[in-house]
């Protein structure tokens, strides 16, 4: 059953004061996401993943097209009862500097109405499968990268979201701390049965986590399947000749 | 309708923690009002002033502060995300521009008692100063509180339509308006054309009311009224402005540039 659907999503951004240029984000984007799956989308920076996932939780309004999430047509005015089931993590993310790690779980359980019995008993949970129970008295500012990455992901989860969106969540993370946050984000999309949009550059960790995947170039999509279905389109073992192989189709 | 205090107490947490953790908004309170009000009090006493003149000026100082507090929160609740870049968490959640401005309002009026109290305090001490009796004070106070709301949402607006680069406005509003609305002086001292200004700005009738108490006349009839109608007015008319502007900053990509 499709969660998330747009239809023909264009988005172009005006930039410069005195001498404007436009620059085409997104182009004829249509996708289909089902309920319950980890889906991905892959490509370089720059190539619109990200202002993909910011229309889809509201931030930006596109120029045209249709968006469909959870059967709600989202217009202008972002129905926040549904923003209520949907939470999104950023990559290189910021929370504000001087609150500690507890005092920003509890500020976002707050925005979404958290019963206060359970504000304390979620963020209790969260911070000890997350590892940062030792953090929670410590400043945003005073966090190290992964931590702070931690954090972005420990409150995208505090409102349980039926709809999840992961953008770019090990961006900057050592290795080490990547593989455990990939192993995280997998344990509780099967755990909870969520679904998970994920955008990443990283051509392995597409392959690790997704379902499905869609590839976009300039702002669009170039391709989307199942992982098999790719390959077997496209003639190739692995992602990377995957992703060039459908550029070379496109170009 | 529990979501929605749910929302606005968490405003109401974020800011109280930051007002209590930051020494800039510490000496907010403390360090700028009480120096303002030192140095009316000694000028009015080295030029001689009678004590309705001197509870005149030490209002005014008194009232200045209190304004640019409680203002300053209502801007800092939408400020504090611009400046940790966290903006777009804020939006990412089901919020309504409503739950941060009340919200930030709420810790704003409460940091202006506090300045209000503290300054009554040290101008009562020092200079002898009086406050005029509560059915002019509360009221006056209401109103200056609603305009603190409106200076806020004024700066909120304007960093919604141009950006960060805008946020020294905080601080330029409340003064440029104290001085249109006669902070130190009745309003007809001012030229026509500014008085025509002061006379669309509540905060003119609110200083005029609380001035009655002190027995000076009123340049305008119905001060109180005019105020509060014309701070109602303000008010639902930034909020659509300001609904407006977070649509266009949703269009252009502002709030996630804000964010960046």
């Amino acid at each position: 059953m499709v969660i998330i659907e747009t239809k023909n999503v264009y988005k172009t951004y005006t930039r410069g004061f005195l001498k404007k240029h436009r620059v085409n984000a997104l182009k004829d984007v249509s996708l289909s996401i089902n309920r319950g799956e980890l889906f991905g989308i892959l490509g370089p920076n720059g190539a619109g993943k990200t202002t993909f996932m910011n229309i889809l939780i509201g931030l930006i309004i596109p120029d045209s097209g249709e968006i469909i999430i959870d059967g709600n047509k989202i217009e202008n005015k972002y129905n926040i009862e549904l923003k209520r089931k949907m939470n999104m993590c950023s990559g290189n993310p910021n929370l504000p500097w001087s609150l500690s790690v507890i005092e920003i779980l509890r500020f976002y359980s707050m925005l979404y109405n958290i019963n206060k019995k359970q504000i304390e008993n979620k963020i209790e949970k969260i911070m000890n499968e997350l590892e940062l129970e030792k953090y929670a008295y410590t400043r945003f500012d005073e966090l190290s990268t992964g931590n702070k990455q931690k954090l972005s992901l420990a409150k995208s989860l505090i409102n349980d979201p039926e709809i999840l969106l992961l953008d770019e969540p090990t961006l900057g993370l050592d290795p080490h701390i990547a593989a455990k946050t990939r192993e995280f984000i997998k344990k509780i999309q099967k755990e909870n049965g969520i679904t998970v949009l994920l955008t990443t550059h990283y051509m392995q960790e597409a392959e690790e986590l997704c379902d499905r995947l869609a590839f976009i170039k300039d702002g669009r999509i170039i391709g989307s399947g199942t992982k098999k279905e790719m390959k077997k389109k496209t003639k190739t073992k692995n992602m990377e000749e995957m992703f060039i192989e459908l550029a070379n189709q496109q170009n | 309708m529990n979501w929605l205090i749910s929302r606005i107490k968490a405003f109401t947490y974020r800011n109280y923690i930051f007002a209590i953790r930051n020494f800039f908004a510490m000496t907010e309170i403390f360090f700028w009002p009480v120096i303002g009000i030192i140095s009316i009090g000694l000028m009015s006493g080295f030029l001689n002033l009678s004590g309705h003149y001197i509870n005149f000026l030490l209002a005014g100082a008194i009232i200045s502060g209190v304004l640019q507090v409680a203002q300053l929160d209502v801007a800092y609740g939408f400020l504090y995300d611009v400046w940790s870049k966290s903006l777009k968490q804020t939006y990412i959640a089901p919020v309504k521009n409503y739950d941060f401005i009340i919200g930030s309002w709420i810790v704003g009026v409460a940091r202006g008692i506090i300045a209000f109290i503290i300054l009554v305090f040290i101008a009562g001490w020092i200079f002898k100063f009086k406050l005029p009796g509560a059915v002019y004070m509360l009221p006056a106070m209401a109103g200056i509180y609603l305009s603190a709301m409106i200076i806020g949402m004024i700066v909120i607006l304007s960093i919604l339509l141009f950006g960060q680069r805008i946020d020294i406005i905080a601080w330029m509003i409340s003064v440029l308006m104290m001085l249109v609305c006669g902070i130190y002086y009745p309003v007809t001292y001012l030229p026509g054309s500014i008085v025509a200004v002061a006379k669309m700005l509540p905060l003119t009738y609110f200083l005029e009311y609380f001035r009655l108490g002190y027995g000076f006349e009123l340049s305008f009839s119905n001060p109180l009224l005019k105020g509060f109608i014309l701070s109602f007015i303000y008010i639902i008319l930034l909020y659509f402005g300001i609904e407006i502007a977070y649509d266009r900053a949703r269009r252009t990509g502002m709030i996630v540039k804000l964010s960046e």
